[in-house]
């Protein structure tokens, strides 16, 4: 088959120093499905972004068709051929479908909008290649698995040949994704080109030709689908991780402080995020969940933590039943938690970092001194943070935002684990800030969770999870997979069938050890 | 009895007519409230647009003794008044708000400035023999009973307000640049995704406000009256504002929501006659946004509630079934 | 050098005094071009307030009404809740205190305090309305206040023209409030005062108000800057999700910000009643609630700052009066100038245009990593 897009040697290193894609060499046929896969980090939706003209390579080449381009945006890209399906669907809610569809380029006759034109040239391109829409529907009623539909008929529309799928079945039902399938293969047949990346070994092996396997910024190896098995994708993407040199003295863990039973939660969209999850957590453990970002630990993390309600289920600690209720009540019963988002929860950038570090405390003393905050003991907490957790900054009373990344989320760590909870939700707490940062905070956990917190991490990192949880659980499509009651008696590549959903414990093992 | 002749004034043709005289100085800002409400914009500023540009409409019509002159000076410095917003917003990144109320506290000040500079006289043009447009009366139509006064006879403004409002209609849903205007004000970033200039279209859109709004305010000073007085728009640039909200953010719903205000006022005056405190109807109209913005807040918890129960159960009867 | 002028604290001193050179200078070459004596009145203008004793008077009386109306934007500005609704507090505040001084017949030592905490609760109670629905609801907080702006002149227009004015008056006002209802120069009528008194109380109307003033600024930053509620505010207008994180009650603080903003409000429309026209009339305030956020925003939502900025402003006004008292200048050239100072001052990139330019161009060579995402959904890879 001919070569179609040939990108090679490509590097792109971030300015805080991560190297996101390190010498990768891509190619893609002209007819085929390729499917890309890799854990988070590995670099796929990077590489992706490079060939979709949002990011611009640190250096290497890009080839169309044997032609030399560069993409300085995605228009340049789509000019080329070349088009990307968004998870976030770019679309305005109160259009229909036809005119999101044709947006931006609408046809016209002479100055007017030739809506029927619109109208029949989404019918046209929907008919051809199997993407059933409505096109006089408004966009915000609509199900999702339509709203995908538009996305690809608008780049269709545009005439690209290539088309790039981010995750596209993270919004889908299994049904929507059954349909999603079918119009791939006619999208083939009519000659188009698909490339996708997931993270779902089950639908690289149903529609793909070719799959490729990305770990650390580079490629793992290209290999005809048919010659995979999803066991050995799995392998090639977890691999050996480096184990972290993380001291950690054996415990013997308490009695369980957190009892989630049966928590299920419903999506905007209507998706089912989480089934049914229940577990225990234990004083003087951590336990660690397990997964590819976007199986439900985000929404298990903000229901935990009184940011969503579920939709059934609850979680409680002791008497205190802690879904359900403010985030207030929840800290009240002894819970912190480490958002994912420092930026959009964890912190007020603006604010001073001494202002940041009492949320959680202000209205009660001693910070509170009668109807007035005590603010010389709001700068001695400041003090004592900044000199405890190694916060580095001249002083407390500079806003958040002078801080690195890194120290940014010291503050956070300072602030929830200064409130010595009972409880710790720490969700992806090493993401995005410098090895020294790293290296401490996870010291600090390791430590409190000695001193006989209980401890739920939730991280991407496998190595992280490894690493420093006590006991791991595997999270895959809103489900528990598996529970390892000894993370040192486990391999990664274990691991990766179970975050993968390869395989799955029944429900009789995990009963024991949840 | 007193209540008969009211009510005979109010239902009478000359009154409807007053209406329609009453309410073309709300529907045009209103209009230019909507165009840069639907790009994303809130356009608080129309208050000082149409004080400048009434102004400026009396002032070139007296000097060149010129009455279309008049009217174009007027929609010119609407224009550049509406460019200054535009560009301390998008380009020097100014909070609209503040830059709005900024430049209408210069007009408010600056009109009457200019005014005294101009005649002596703080509070009102008259020395200045500035015109007024003329009067439109359609043939056939005007010998029509009852309707006649009602539709015909009327300044220009008050049909061009008529046939802008049809226009911005075709406009904002029958053209290229309606659509991406919407899209822009809906979601920039999918339009920045598709090639939509953003910051352009805006722009663009704050400068038909600003030629909306002006035609309102040389209402005022060509046509309502034949003079500019101090601050004699009085808070219209605001009522605008709440009739596009009032109205659903559409053209002919802002229409009808600026003739609400407009009637509101009509019937308050009517009402004087009769010892009932005109405060009591002009409030109506003020109330009702309010009542409106209530129950549209109410309706739309109501829908999300809705729609989330509905999924709920939905999905947890699925994962019910998987699990028995 | 360069150092000095990348503290951000001192750029944005500089950032204020070169904006507001820049309108002066603009209103001097206007004033070129109109005045027969230029540099006369530019002088009256801009020495006028301490010419005279009355005039100085008069500079702070104004600046009273102006701090309280810019306490009251400043409050709801630091939540990052933009109030329009100084304007109607300020109407019922009016109303309420001068209905008040003018009809309950208590002496004044009872009647006066009466009055104020009348219009401070007036101007609670309308401020509460917005502050409801935008909490509940999310109803959008510049319509509903101007709404209740409109609605709050009504009732205004209507108790005085229907119930307060006498049958018999030629005009829409009130008699004259009482001396039970005034407030008494804020000098005291002292026997070892009294040369002071003279002073003051003949030549100037400066009233006990200031002390008011004085405890409401006061009062204002300590509860933003030094109580829990404050805190809650600062961290609403900061970063409303953090807040939510935290553990805040987002609904309850915004409530109370809209209510606490519209206590200051009522009281300005107190001081405007009983302080400086001594009775209710119509359009008793025309527009003192916009220019409310001309001193906020110039102030920067600071408390502390905002006596300096609304003595500032109240300073340019009383200097256009005298202005215009003295030479054939209007006074609403000032208007003009503070319109200039607020644009200038509050254009982000004003100072910063071309240096940020510079920075900028550099930036785009080296990509910045996004942080994790905070649109949903995109895994960062």
């Amino acid at each position: 088959m001919a070569l179609l897009v040939d990108m090679r040697n490509i590097v792109k290193v971030y300015s805080n120093g991560v190297v996101a894609n390190n010498g990768v060499n891509f190619q893609i046929e002209k007819g085929e499905i390729h499917a890309i896969v890799g854990e988070n980090g590995a670099g796929k939706t990077t590489l992706m972004k490079i060939l979709y003209g949002l990011e611009q390579p640190t250096s290497g080449e890009i080839y169309i068709k044997g032609e030399k381009v560069e993409f300085k945006n995605p228009i340049d890209a789509m000019n080329k051929g070349v088009g990307m399906v968004h998870q976030n669907f770019m679309q305005v809610p109160s259009f229909t479908v036809a005119e999101n569809i044709v947006l931006g380029h609408e046809p016209t006759e002479h100055l007017f909008l030739d809506k029927k034109k619109s109208i029949e040239v989404t019918e046209e391109l929907s008919k051809r290649y199997g993407l059933f829409v409505e096109p006089t529907a408004v966009t915000e009623t609509i199900n999702v698995g339509m709203r995908q539909r538009i996305e690809i008929l608008k780049i269709l529309y545009l005439g690209v040949e290539i088309l790039i799928l981010d995750e596209p079945t993270a919004v889908l039902t299994p049904q929507e994704t059954n349909d999603l399938f079918k119009a791939v293969r006619v999208l083939v047949e009519q000659g188009k080109t698909i490339v996708f990346i997931t993270h779902k070994l089950r639908e690289v092996k149903e529609i793909s030709d070719r799959v490729t396997v990305m770990r650390n910024g580079k490629i793992m190896g290209t290999l005809p689908t048919s010659e995979a098995t999803r066991g050995g994708l799995a392998r090639m993407m977890v691999g050996r991780e480096v184990f972290l040199d993380i001291k950690k003295t054996k415990m013997k863990r308490g009695k369980s402080v957190m009892a989630v039973k049966e928590l299920s939660f419903v999506s905007d969209t209507g998706r089912a995020m989480l089934r049914n999850v229940s577990f225990n957590l234990y004083e003087g453990e951590i336990l660690g969940i397990a997964g590819v970002e976007g199986n439900g630990q985000t929404e298990l993390v903000e229901v935990l933590t009184g940011l969503r309600n579920p939709a059934a289920g609850l979680a409680s600690v002791g008497k205190n039943v802690v879904t359900g209720k403010t985030p207030r009540e929840v800290r009240m019963a002894g819970v912190a938690h480490i958002p994912e988002d420092r930026l959009t929860n964890g912190l007020a950038v603006s604010a001073s970092i001494d202002d940041n570090l009492i949320v959680d405390r202000f209205f009660e003393p001693p910070i509170r001194k009668g109807i007035l905050i005590d603010y010389d003991e709001v700068e001695k907490n400041g003090e004592e943070m900044i000199a405890e957790f190694g916060i580095l900054t001249p002083n407390g009373q500079l806003p958040v935002s002078s801080l690195s990344g890194g120290n940014m989320q010291k503050v956070v760590v300072a602030r929830e684990f200064s409130s010595s909870p009972k409880i710790l939700i720490a969700a992806q707490p090493t993401r995005g800030i410098d090895v020294g940062a790293t290296e401490f905070i996870r010291e600090q956990l390791v430590e409190k969770r000695t001193d006989g917190a209980a401890i739920l991490l939730v991280s991407a990192d496998l190595a992280e999870v490894m690493s420093l949880s006590d006991r791991i659980i595997t999270m895959f499509e809103g489900e528990i997979t598996g529970v390892f009651p000894d993370a040192s008696k486990i391999k990664e590549e274990e691991l990766g069938y179970y975050m993968l959903g390869v395989k799955r414990q029944s429900e009789v093992e995990m009963e024991a050890l949840l | 009895m007193k209540i008969d002749l009211v009510l005979k004034g109010v239902f009478s043709a000359l009154f409807l007519a007053s209406i329609m005289r009453i309410s073309t100085p709300l529907i045009l800002p209103a209009l230019g409230g909507l165009i840069t409400e639907l790009s994303g914009s809130i356009n608080i500023a129309l208050e000082g647009v149409m004080l400048t540009s009434a102004f400026t409409g009396v002032v070139v019509s007296a000097f060149t003794q010129n009455i279309w002159l008049g009217v174009l000076g007027g929609i010119v410095a609407g224009i550049l008044f509406s460019a200054l917003l535009a560009y301390f917003h998008l380009y020097l990144e100014t909070n609209i708000i503040l830059a709005g109320t900024a430049l209408n506290i210069m007009a408010t000040g600056g009109t009457i400035f200019l005014l005294y500079v101009l005649t002596g006289d703080k509070g009102n043009s008259s020395t200045l023999a500035s015109g007024m447009v003329p009067v439109v009366v359609i043939p056939f139509i005007k010998d029509i009973p009852f309707l006649g006064t009602v539709l015909s006879g009327h300044n220009i403004f008050v049909y061009i307000a008529i046939v802008l409002t049809f226009l911005i209609h075709i406009l904002l849903y029958n053209t290229k640049f309606g659509v991406h205007l919407r899209a822009v004000g809906e979601n920039p970033i999918a339009a920045t995704s598709l090639g939509i200039p953003v910051k352009k279209i805006k722009f663009t859109a704050i400068l038909i406000s600003g030629f909306l709004a002006s035609l309102g305010g040389l209402n005022l000073s060509m046509a309502y009256l034949s003079l500019f007085q101090r601050e004699m728009t009085a808070g219209r640039g605001f009522i605008a504002l709440a009739a596009v909200y009032l109205g659903g953010r559409t053209p002919w719903g802002t229409f009808l929501a600026a003739i609400l205000f407009g009637a509101a006022d009509a019937l308050s005056t009517q009402l004087g006659t009769l010892d009932i405190p005109s405060q009591w109807v002009s409030v109506i109209p003020y109330a009702i946004t309010i009542i409106a913005l209530v129950v549209y807040g109410i309706r739309r918890k109501a829908q999300i509630v809705e729609q989330t129960r509905r999924f709920q159960e939905r999905e947890l009867a699925k994962v019910n079934n998987n699990q028995s | 050098m360069k150092k000095f002028f990348s503290n951000p604290a001192v750029r944005e001193v500089l950032r204020i005094f070169i904006a507001v050179g820049a309108a002066l200078s603009l209103g001097f070459i206007v004033t070129l071009f109109v005045s027969e004596d230029p540099v006369g009145a530019y002088k009256a203008f801009l020495l006028g307030p301490l010419s005279k004793f009355n005039r100085f008077g008069d500079w702070i009386e104004e600046s009273i009404t102006l701090i309280l109306v810019g306490l009251s934007v400043a409050v709801a500005f630091k939540a990052n809740l933009f109030s329009m609704g100084t304007e109607g507090q300020l109407l019922l505040g009016a109303l309420v205190s001068g209905s008040i001084a003018l009809f309950v017949p208590l002496p004044a030592v009872l009647r006066i305090p009466l009055a104020v905490i009348g219009a401070m609760v007036a101007g609670f109670a309308w401020g509460w309305i917005p502050g409801y629905l935008k909490a509940h609801l999310d109803a959008n907080e510049i319509v509903s206040t101007l709404m209740l702006n409109a609605i709050a002149l009504k009732i205004y227009d209507y108790f005085l023209i229907f119930h307060i004015k006498a049958d018999d008056a030629g005009y829409n006002a009130s008699d004259f409030f009482p001396k039970e209802g005034t407030f008494q120069s804020f000098i005291p009528n002292l026997p070892f005062l009294e040369d002071v008194y003279t002073l003051f109380s003949d030549k100037t109307n400066i009233t006990i108000m200031v002390y008011v003033l004085i405890i409401a600024v006061i009062a204002a930053y300590y509860l933003i800057f030094r109580t829990p509620f404050g805190y809650k505010l600062r961290m609403v207008g900061a970063n409303i999700k953090f807040a939510r994180f935290g553990g805040i009650d987002t609904k309850k603080t915004i409530i109370l910000v809209f209510a606490i903003s519209g206590i200051f409000g009522g009281l300005a429309g107190a001081h405007l009643t009983m302080g400086i026209h001594t009775k209710l009339i119509a359009n008793i305030s025309v527009g003192m609630g916009f220019e409310g956020i001309v001193v906020a925003i110039l102030a920067r939502n600071n408390p502390l700052l905002i006596p300096i900025t609304g003595l500032a402003y109240g300073y340019l006004r009383a200097g256009a009066n005298v202005m215009e008292r003295s030479s054939d200048m209007s006074r609403e050239m000032v208007f003009v100038i503070q319109a200039l100072i607020i644009l200038f001052v509050t254009a982000e990139r004003f100072l910063p245009t071309i240096q940020k330019r510079v920075e900028e161009r550099k930036e785009n060579n080296t990509h910045t990593e996004k942080l994790a995402p905070s649109d949903g959904g995109s895994h960062e890879d």
